[in-house]
This record gives C-alpha cells, sequence and structure tokens, in this order.
C-alpha cells in the first residue's frame, strides 16, 4: 500500500501543474455523461456543471466549518456526499480523496486527515475548473 | 450505444420511480440515465420529501439513497414500509461501494435490494427492470393466491397437508372455516374426528387406516358436527398419497368440502324422481324399481309377493263436481289411509340393496300412486293368496269411512285386482297387467270389491280387446248403420221427426247398441261414431228432403263428453252444410243423467247450438234428479218421457201421476213433451187424455232402415190405415180404452 501523504502529494503537484481537463476529468466517465444527452438538448453538462457548483457552495462551507470546529461527522457527510457526485462527473481523484476521507474519519484516524482535505479543497477548484473548460465549446 | 427503448414490452406505461438522494449532481445523472432508458422519474431530494410524495401518489419502484441528512434512506425506508398499500413496493437502496454495514441495515429496514452506486446506469436500469419484473410476478401470485382463497372459501372448501414423518396434520385457514373455527385455531387429526358422530367415526378410521396401510387415495363423505349450534354438516374428503424419493409414502395432501347442501339437494331430485308430489307416495318409477327388486329377491328365496292394483270408484265423479282440489285433497287421504294398510317404506331406494340383510326385501313394502286414481301396493313377500286377500280387504274397509273434501262428506270406494308372483306373471310388466284386469273385473261386476287374477279374466279382457279393435275399422268397412224410429203426432196422425238410432252389423249379426256403445264411451271411440253419425244424419235429412219433402228434424243421440268439445257446433254446422239441409235438420238428445253429470261443461255448448237453430232434447227424462231451477233456463226444446214411466201407464197410478207431473211441467215451461215407448193402445189412450201427443214406440213402429221408413210411410201413414189413427170422421178425442187411469 502506498503512503498515502506521499501519494498525496504527488498527485496534488501533479494536479497543481496540469490544466488538462483530461487529467482531472476522466474521459470515460465524460463520454458516458454526454451519452445521457448526446445532442445536447436538454442542457445536461451545465445543469450538471451548475448542481455541482451549487453542491459545493453548499458543502465547502461545511467542510471548512467541520475543520474549524473538529466536527468529524460534518466533514464525513460532506466527503460522503461529494465522493458520489464527483465519481458522477469523472473527478476521480477528488472522488478517491473524498473516500479515503471518508474512511479515515470512521476508522478515527485523524493523523494525515488534514492534508487529505488540503488535497481535497484543491481538487474541487481542479473539478470545477475543468468541468467549465469542457463546457466553454459547446456554450 | 444504448438507444432509448421501451423497458418492457408488456406494459404501456413508463415504470414510474422515485429517486431519492440528497445530492443533485447524483439526482439529476441519475434521473437523466434512467429516463433515458424509459422510465418515468420523479425526484426527491430529501426523505421528507419523498414520503410527502407518497402520501397521495403511488409509484412502481422507489430508489432510497441511504445516507441522507435529516431522514436518512434506512429510517425513510421503514416509514415506507409502514404505510398502507407500501407493504410490498419494491425499494431499492443505494449505498457506497465499501459500506457492508449499509447492506446489512437497508435489509434489516425493509428494502428490497441494494445497489451499489455506480455510473453504470445500465446496471442500475437492469436492477429496476428485474424489481419491477419480480414486484408483477409477486403481486400476480398474491392475486391468484387470494383468489384460490376465495374460490375455495365460496365452494366452502379447503386444503390440508399431512407428513407422515411428523405425524402431524396442517389445516388451512380455509379448512378451519369449513370446520367453523376462526384461522388461528389449533386442530389436529383427534380434535377433527372428535367432532364425527361415534358410530361413523369408528368406520371412517377403519377406511382411514385401509387407506394409508395401502398408500391408496382417500374418497370419502363424513358427517361432521360443528363446533357451534351443533350443526350438523356433510364433509367431503378427497387425498392423494405423496411419496418420496425412494417410492414410500411421506404423506398425503387434500381437500375437504362442505357438501351438504349439494346433499340436500341431491335428495331433492332424488325424491322428487322416485315421489309423487301430491301423495308423497312412491312413483311409477320408483313403484316399478322396487317390484323389480322384490321379483328378483322373491326368485332368489322362493316366495311368493303380490301385486295389489287399487283404482278409486267414480273419482271422475268428484273431481267433475268438486272440483281437482278436492280431488286431490281427496288424493292425499287416499294415500294417506293406504299407507296404513301396508309396512310403508318411504326410503328412496336405488341402486343396491346388498347389506341390509336377508330381510332386506321387506324394506320394499310400499303403496304407490300409478297416476290419477290409481295406486299400487307391493308385498314383497306373502305366504299366499289370503295374505294378500287381508290387505285387500283391509284397504276396502278403510275406504268405507267418508272422506271430508270441499266442505262434505264423499263416499270413495275402491276396486282392487291382485296378482301373485309367481303364479299370475313372472314380470313386473305381467304383474302390473293382470292386477289391471283382475280390477276391471271387479269393475265390471259392480265395484268396491278385490279379486285374485284369474285367466279366464284374462280370456274376457281379449274378447273386449278383439271387439273395440273391431269397432274401430267399424266405420271405415261401413258397419254401422243408423236406423229410424218415427216420432208420431197423434192427434194429426203424422210423422213429425225420426230418432236415428246406431246399429253395428258385424258378420252378418246387428250388435245392439247396448254392447257396444259402453265400449265406445270407455275407449273414446264414442266422439268418432257420434260425428259420423252427425254427417250420416244430416245425409239421411237431404235424401228424404228430395224424396218426400221431409222438412223435420233427425234427433240425434250424443253423449255429455261430446257436448264439451268446443268444435261440436262447427262440425254440425259442416254436416249440415255439406248436404245443404237446414240446421233444425239435426236435432240433439242427450240423457238427463248426462246432462246433469256435467252440467256446467255442457250449458256453453247448449246455448251456442240453440243459436244456430240446432233444438234439444232432453232423453230419459224422469230418471235422474234434475235440478228443476236448472230446467227453467236451460235451452232445451223437448222432454222425453223415459219408457219406464209410460211401461207402467195404466197398470200402476203412480206412473201416471209421474206422467202426469212431467206433462204438466213441460206445458207450463213451453217445452215439447215426447213419450218413448208407446207399444199399446191403451198406453196411446191415457198420454193423449193426459195433454201429451207425440210419441215413439213399437205401437207405431220399430226403428227401421232408412228406405223401410219410407215405405212405412208409404204403406201406413199417407194412407191413414193403421190401428192407432182415428178416422176423420170419428170424435175430436179418440177412443178412451176401459180400464183405471
Amino acid at each position: 500500500m502506498l503512503n498515502p501523504d506521499h501519494s498525496l502529494r504527488d498527485r496534488a503537484g501533479l494536479a497543481d501543474a496540469g490544466t488538462s481537463t483530461d487529467e482531472v476529468l476522466d474521459p470515460q466517465a465524460l463520454a458516458r455523461l454526454r451519452e445521457l444527452d448526446p445532442a445536447g438538448k436538454t442542457g445536461l453538462l451545465e445543469r450538471v456543471l451548475r448542481a455541482f457548483e451549487v453542491s459545493v457552495a453548499r458543502l465547502v462551507p461545511q467542510l471548512e466549518q467541520g475543520r474549524a470546529s473538529g466536527d468529524l461527522h460534518a466533514i464525513a457527510h460532506v466527503a460522503h456526499t461529494l465522493k458520489s457526485s464527483s465519481a458522477s462527473i469523472g473527478a476521480l481523484e477528488l472522488s478517491r480523496l473524498c473516500a479515503d476521507c471518508e474512511r479515515r474519519v470512521r476508522e478515527a484516524r485523524i493523523d494525515g486527515l488534514d492534508a487529505v482535505l488540503d488535497a481535497m479543497t484543491l481538487q474541487i477548484g481542479h473539478a470545477v475548473r475543468a468541468l467549465k473548460h469542457e463546457l466553454a465549446p459547446r456554450a | 450505444m444504448n438507444p432509448a427503448v421501451p423497458i418492457d414490452d408488456d406494459r404501456a406505461e413508463a415504470p414510474k420511480v422515485l429517486l431519492v438522494d440528497d445530492d443533485e449532481v447524483n439526482l439529476l445523472l441519475t434521473s437523466a440515465a434512467l429516463r433515458e432508458r424509459g422510465f418515468d422519474v420523479t425526484e426527491a431530494t430529501s426523505g421528507e420529501t419523498a414520503l410527502r410524495l407518497l402520501g397521495d401518489w403511488l409509484p412502481d419502484v422507489i430508489v432510497l439513497d441511504a445516507i441522507m441528512p435529516g431522514l436518512d434512506g434506512f429510517q425513510t425506508c421503514r416509514e415506507v414500509r409502514a404505510m398502507a398499500g407500501f407493504e410490498s413496493m419494491p425499494v431499492l437502496m443505494l449505498t457506497g461501494l465499501d459500506d457492508d454495514a449499509s447492506i446489512t441495515r437497508a435489509y434489516e429496514a425493509g428494502a428490497t435490494d441494494f445497489f451499489v452506486k455506480s455510473t453504470q446506469w445500465s446496471l442500475l436500469a437492469g436492477r429496476l427492470q428485474y424489481l419491477l419484473r419480480s414486484s408483477r410476478t409477486r403481486q400476480e401470485l398474491e392475486r391468484s393466491k387470494s383468489k384460490l382463497a376465495r374460490a375455495q372459501d365460496l365452494a366452502r372448501m379447503g386444503s390440508f397437508d399431512w407428513r407422515a414423518s411428523a405425524k402431524s396434520l396442517a389445516l388451512s385457514v380455509e379448512t378451519l372455516r369449513v370446520f367453523g373455527f376462526p384461522p388461528n385455531k389449533s386442530l389436529g387429526f383427534r380434535g377433527l374426528m372428535r367432532m364425527v358422530p361415534g358410530g361413523e367415526r369408528r368406520s371412517f378410521l377403519r377406511l382411514v387406516r385401509e387407506i394409508v396401510a395401502h398408500s391408496s387415495v382417500l374418497y370419502a363423505d363424513v358427517t361432521v358436527k360443528l363446533p357451534e349450534g351443533q350443526r350438523q354438516r356433510i364433509i367431503h374428503v378427497e387425498a392423494e398419497p405423496e411419496f418420496n424419493e425412494h417410492g414410500v409414502v411421506a404423506g398425503y395432501t387434500g381437500i375437504v368440502q362442505d357438501v351438504t347442501d349439494r346433499r340436500i339437494a341431491d335428495q331433492q331430485i332424488r325424491h322428487l324422481a322416485n315421489f309423487d308430489t301430491l301423495t308423497g307416495l312412491p312413483n311409477r318409477r320408483q313403484l316399478i324399481w322396487r317390484t323389480e327388486r322384490a321379483l328378483e329377491q322373491a326368485r332368489r328365496l322362493g316366495h311368493q309377493c303380490a301385486v295389489l292394483l287399487i283404482d278409486l270408484d267414480r273419482f271422475k265423479l268428484v273431481n267433475d263436481t268438486l272440483g281437482h282440489a278436492a280431488g286431490d285433497e281427496l288424493l292425499t287421504e287416499v294415500a294417506r289411509r293406504l299407507r296404513s294398510c301396508v309396512r310403508h317404506s318411504d326410503m328412496v331406494l336405488e341402486g343396491a340393496l346388498e347389506g341390509v340383510g336377508q330381510r332386506s326385501h321387506r324394506l320394499l313394502e310400499a303403496v304407490g300412486r300409478l297416476g290419477g286414481d290409481e295406486f299400487v301396493a307391493l308385498l314383497p313377500e306373502v305366504a299366499d293368496e289370503r295374505d294378500a286377500e287381508r290387505v285387500a280387504n283391509r284397504i276396502i274397509d278403510l275406504m268405507r269411512e267418508p272422506i271430508y273434501v270441499a266442505g262434505q262428506d264423499c263416499f270413495v270406494t275402491a276396486s282392487v285386482g291382485i296378482a301373485l308372483y309367481p303364479r299370475d306373471g313372472e314380470t313386473v310388466a305381467d304383474l302390473l297387467r293382470n292386477s289391471d284386469v283382475a280390477m276391471y273385473a271387479v269393475k265390471a261386476q259392480g265395484r268396491n270389491a278385490a279379486t285374485l287374477y284369474h285367466p279366464q279374466l284374462a280370456g274376457r279382457g281379449r274378447q273386449k280387446l278383439e271387439l273395440e279393435s273391431a269397432l274401430h275399422k267399424a266405420i271405415e268397412r261401413d258397419e254401422l248403420v243408423l236406423h229410424y224410429q218415427p216420432k208420431i203426432d197423434v192427434r194429426a196422425a203424422k210423422m213429425v221427426g225420426v230418432e236415428a238410432l246406431m246399429r253395428w252389423e258385424r258378420n252378418g249379426q246387428l250388435i245392439p247398441p247396448g254392447d257396444f256403445i259402453p265400449l265406445a264411451e270407455e275407449s273414446g271411440l264414442i266422439i268418432p261414431l257420434s260425428e259420423w253419425a252427425i254427417r250420416q244424419a244430416a245425409r239421411q235429412a237431404k235424401a228424404w228432403q228430395l224424396s218426400f219433402g221431409f222438412a223435420d228434424s233427425i234427433a240425434v243421440n250424443l253423449p255429455n263428453q261430446l257436448f264439451e268439445r268446443t268444435d261440436l257446433v262447427e262440425h254440425i254446422h259442416d254436416a249440415v252444410s255439406h248436404y245443404g239441409v237446414p240446421h233444425h235438420s239435426i236435432e240433439l238428445e242427450i240423457t238427463e243423467t248426462g246432462l246433469m253429470k256435467d252440467l256446467q261443461n255442457v250449458i256453453p255448448s247448449l246455448h251456442r247450438l240453440n243459436e244456430i237453430g240446432v233444438e234439444i232434447s232432453i232423453d230419459d227424462f224422469g230418471t235422474g234428479y234434475s235440478s228443476l231451477a236448472y230446467l227453467t233456463t236451460l235451452p232445451i226444446s223437448e222432454l222425453k218421457v223415459d219408457r219406464s214411466f209410460i211401461r207402467d201407464l195404466g197398470i200402476t197410478p203412480q206412473s201416471a201421476a209421474v206422467a202426469t207431473a212431467i206433462i204438466a211441467l213441460a206445458r207450463s215451461l213451453g217445452l215439447r213433451v215426447v213419450a218413448e215407448g208407446v207399444e199399446t193402445l191403451r198406453q196411446m189412450d191415457v198420454l193423449h187424455r193426459l195433454g201429451c201427443s207425440v210419441m215413439q214406440g213399437f205401437l207405431f213402429s220399430k226403428p227401421l232402415p232408412a228406405a223401410e221408413l219410407e215405405r212405412w210411410l208409404e204403406s201406413t201413414v199417407l194412407p191413414r190405415k193403421a190401428p192407432w189413427i182415428v178416422p176423420a170422421d170419428e170424435d175430436a178425442g179418440p177412443q178412451v180404452a176401459a180400464g183405471p187411469v
């Protein structure tokens, strides 16, 4: 098993440097999303982005607050919710981080949690940006 | 790749999915994916919203996210299950990939299945389809199960299961209901058997043991006393063995059914088929069946048996005068009395008699009703003919008591004919026929008695039969002729009409009416005979009209039953029209007795005949018991004084008194009066003096063939050469002979 801290830093660095959507959003997941609205008639991708933004706008403050007050339960809830929605839009790295966070809280492994949370915050930003970029040619 | 195809071919509407997820992104994507696959998705972002929606709406399937803030998926699922109508709603719980705890909790909360969240939408759609299909199958199963339960309930039927290993009997709820118990009652075989009455229980247990021992099929009806109200029911039981893989009986499965109503209906049907509805006695069918069995037994055991045919005397008279209701009442009472004359058994007997014992034929003994006023007493074993005669005499004795019907005492007698097996016949048909012959012999000898069959009686019967069949052919063979006797008005010394009298020339012999008219009346042949006579008379009237200007009427004698026929008027009309003579050419004579016997039915005919000009004459007047009140209203024209009064005229003063009275009566009612059977001048003189001038009798002429009558007229009346013709120059009144009047 990889040292989570190491791998986290590694990936965070990668993500930091990369601006390509491909590296943030999984192409396969994106393809599946497009299939749901092939001609773009329902504007699904845009609605998903908006929903993700709304969700993030609600969850990020909850996460910050949880960290400030050491409310692990609130942190786990944010991680759980983001875990599946990020997976849905193809933000696999974010989803993985969320799952890691959730597991750590469940198993009460506090050490290293901060780093994971930091990475999560970073990846949220990447995901939102990547989604916007993904939508740009169509908008 | 995944075109939007209807997910289910046999369902017209898109399946309705309630999708509950607090995460908008997932909600949006999942519902888009499901819509894409033909589902009708309704979204809810929380458990609370979902429950609110379900308050007045029913989806086909619910998809619940397990982890949600507020009411989570598990709690929502629990609450959904508690709602009425959602007990079997398919609920799919969405869980995380590595969340084993949620899976367990999902089932505990009543979820139908779980699904690990995935972006592989087709997997989710497939799972939903599967859930819907199984839910539908389950619904159908439950529907058919409840249908079956209802059908069993309607059929008063239930099922049971007996396991040999556990020696346990499992009764379905429906079975418990059949036995009158609530669904939760625990009841074993022993408890059930306690409900069966003692004797039947033992034989049923014996049967069950035998069937189990032979691994055969159980098929039986058992009487059961139900717990509440002690109602007795008939329960039909059917069970088949079930074998295990070694071919050994593992148990029995079967059904019970309350067949009480059917049994009662069966019994009623059998009773209706075998018993007379009026008297409740065995009917012809049952009687014949019993007699057949009695003969079999008698043949086997070598004893005699007797058939008594009982016919009421003059029953028709009761029916005719008092009405059919009174007749029925009388028959019922007669049946009751007859029943007391034998060891009458009312059992419905069908099938075999085995198992009832050596003397089982005793059960056959009964009185039955053959039909009408005919009854049969079957005595399955008699020592000799005196045994049978004793019963016959008891019957005749019992009939002596008057029967009170329609407000009056009726005296009914019976004629009984007896036939014995084997002496008088070997078969039911022979015995019935010969008892009938014997019974007719009793009738012929004056009724109200019993007689044993004797071969000579049959001979007489055969003679009668021959005569009857010969009479049938008499018309077509021209063997019948009419003879005519003149009616004479002695004052004017002329013929004023004739009476037609039927004669039968058979094999060159003239058979007098007394020998064949009663037979014709009995057999119904009198009707064609009378119709023939009417035609013949009309024909003769025409012939005489042409020959010597005959303008009077020919009187034809008709029995009362002919007056009851509605076509009599038409028939006369046709006859006179055919020969071109006026209606009054035909006059009808009915005897006073005949008229009074059936007055109500005859009167309408008399009126119609009178209207078309056919006159009615009352024959044999003074012998019946006419109601004088009726005479004043009846449309009649003539009274004929019976010959018995004429015969004694001038000998006994009483006869003169009757004749005087009749003549006076006729005159005051404005009727003609005719004296019959006038044979002497003295009789003629007396009658004339009493005021009766029209006469008939040997003094003038016997009945003659038509041609001879014509010659008689030419040689006697026209030249005024006869002892009874007073010379014209003499006194207006005829010579009165000496002697008391």
